[in-house]
């Protein structure tokens, strides 16, 4: 899975806190599963909408749309900031079955795993 | 009932705010700087009017970064370009000096948003670049609202959430002077009591190079020389970026809350060319009519204006068209205001142009003052039917005519007066 001509750092990640760029330097090292879910928080923390209670932590169940406040544009921003960052191509039939973080958590491990290995 | 000036906002390459335009217009300050595109010192475009304490040289609006005073949260940048970066500062300088909030103008359908902009092509290159780099399959959400010639529109709307009107001009160099014009006609008809007025662009290798390869710019190195419109060694137009805003109010309006009133919307005019794709008859026919236009409607002489602020770009036969224009309409009866051209100051903002005008016509009629053509050595004699101060004339022009051209042809005349020069 490890490109050895890739970039050490992601640029799309380049203002993110270091814990996510370590998190996906993790990924990249190991394809720990894991690293792949902090990067994916993380992308959704940063394109909530504002006014969302950010007191509550997120977990699998939280919902884009009903609980994170997301519009179907907030939604494909997001899908494409992850495609850029994994380098995946996730479907328009993939993004309409993700509702939950959970759910989109595991449509980009499923693209990563179904990739070609480099 | 002529609308009243009642808010100005400015990111331009002579200054970030009112004060520091009005110091560098009075004191002939230029805002050019030497630049050097793509990494390519070899490319005969060497100095542009920069806006200085912004950095969106990137693509990623993540790396930019902008005057603390302004709020620009990050839901915002995500569909912007450069230039609407500039645009929401000048606009929260407008409504400032309007006195108002974000609050007044929101879904308020008496306040109506008019934009002109070229759009980004450093965004649009880079989103489809991006497309192509994998086959097609996906590119960036925002891509198209951020980059497209609407992008203002889209996004201050937003920002603002205008629930009046909203619409864009796409005119070329003529475009903001559009924008202005229809907000006018739309307040005088009644649609409207406020309307923004936003003319933005931005300056960098993708606004800039095209315009190199139509050989319309200056290919001078020399930032105090290269833009000299009226002179003999005038070789092109220096690009320029920024944003310059407008509100305008009815009246009454302005009235009924107090607002501060800088300057009227007296008049407005416009006519084509129907000649060339990009270069203006070279009698300035349509230039005069427009001019001739826009005092008809503002119901006054040529023997009334006291100032012309001039297209004039600093092109060898834009400049040339315009001076016959000019010299056809006050020559012709024995008239010679003074004639500022400020892009020898600024360079050229091209949609922006119109507007950032305008606004100085305000200032000039504010602060009682007629800016000068210092970078003017040697002037072409084929200008010579115009009065041409070097210096800043420290004289309140009550009535002032300025001119946009674009491409295509299209020009267009505003009359800005004095509070009381003219009924409103």
């Amino acid at each position: 899975m490890e490109d050895p001509h890739r970039a050490p750092t992601n640029p799309a990640l380049a203002k993110f806190p270091s814990a996510v760029l370590e998190a996906f330097e993790r990924y990249r090292a190991t394809g720990d599963t894991n690293a792949v879910h902090e990067v994916v928080l993380a992308a959704v923390e940063d394109y909530a909408p504002p006014g969302q209670p950010s007191s509550t932590p997120l977990t699998d169940g939280t919902r884009l749309i009903e609980d994170l406040g997301y519009d179907s544009v907030a939604v494909a921003e997001l899908v494409f900031f992850l495609e850029d960052v994994f380098d995946v191509t996730i479907s328009n039939e993939d993004i309409l079955r993700v509702r939950t973080l959970g759910e989109l958590r595991t449509c980009v491990s499923q693209r990563l795993a179904s990739r070609p290995s480099a | 009932m002529n609308p009243v000036v009642t808010g100005i906002g400015f990111i331009t390459p002579i200054g970030n705010d009112r004060a520091g335009v009005e110091a560098s217009l009075r004191q002939g300050r230029h805002g050019f700087e030497s630049v050097q595109l793509l990494g390519n010192p070899d490319l005969p475009v060497k100095v542009a009017g920069t806006v200085k304490g912004f950095s969106v040289d990137t693509p990623n609006w993540r790396d930019w970064s902008w005057p603390a005073e302004y709020n620009v949260p990050k839901e915002t940048l995500r569909g912007l370009a450069p230039h609407g970066l500039y645009a929401i500062c000048a606009v929260d300088q407008a409504l400032a000096s309007a006195g108002l909030s974000d609050k007044d103008v929101a879904e308020d359908p008496s306040t109506g948003l008019y934009c002109a902009s070229a759009g980004s092509a450093m965004l649009l290159h880079h989103n489809l670049a991006q497309v192509r780099a994998v086959g097609g399959v996906r590119g960036n959400p925002m891509g198209v609202v951020s980059s497209i010639s609407g992008t203002l529109n889209f996004n201050l709307a937003a920002r603002y959430r205008i629930t009046g009107t909203v619409c864009g001009f796409v005119s070329a160099c003529a475009s903001s002077s559009h924008a202005l014009g229809y907000a006018i006609d739309d307040i005088r008809l009644g649609r409207l009591k406020r309307a923004i007025i936003v003319g933005a662009e931005e300056v960098n290798a993708d606004s800039l190079l095209p315009f190199a390869h139509m050989r319309a710019l200056s290919r001078q190195s020399d930032p105090g020389i290269a833009s000299r419109p009226f002179d003999t060694g005038r070789d092109g137009f220096v690009g320029a970026g920024g944003a310059t805003v407008l509100i305008i109010e009815a009246p009454d309006a302005a009235k009924a809350r107090g607002a501060p009133v800088l300057a009227v919307t007296a008049g407005w005019g416009q006519a084509a060319d129907g000649f060339s794709v990009a270069a203006p008859h070279p009698e300035g026919s349509g230039l005069l009519m427009a001019m001739q236009r826009a005092l008809a409607d503002a119901k006054v002489g040529p023997d009334k204006v006291a100032h012309v602020s001039a297209h004039a770009t600093s092109t060898p036969v834009g400049d040339k068209a315009e001076a016959v224009a000019i010299g056809r309409l006050f020559g012709a009866k024995g008239l010679r205001p003074p004639v500022a051209a400020t892009k020898g100051l600024t360079g050229h903002g091209l949609s922006m142009a119109g507007s950032m005008q305008a606004a100085f016509c305000v200032l000039s009629i504010a602060g009682g003052f007629i800016p000068g053509n210092p970078h003017l050595k040697d002037p072409d004699p084929e200008c010579a039917d115009l009065e041409l101060p070097r210096e800043t004339v420290a004289n309140r022009p009550h009535l002032v005519l300025s001119n946009s051209c674009g491409f295509g042809g299209s020009n267009v005349s505003h009359v800005l007066a004095s509070p009381g020069t003219i009924p409103s």
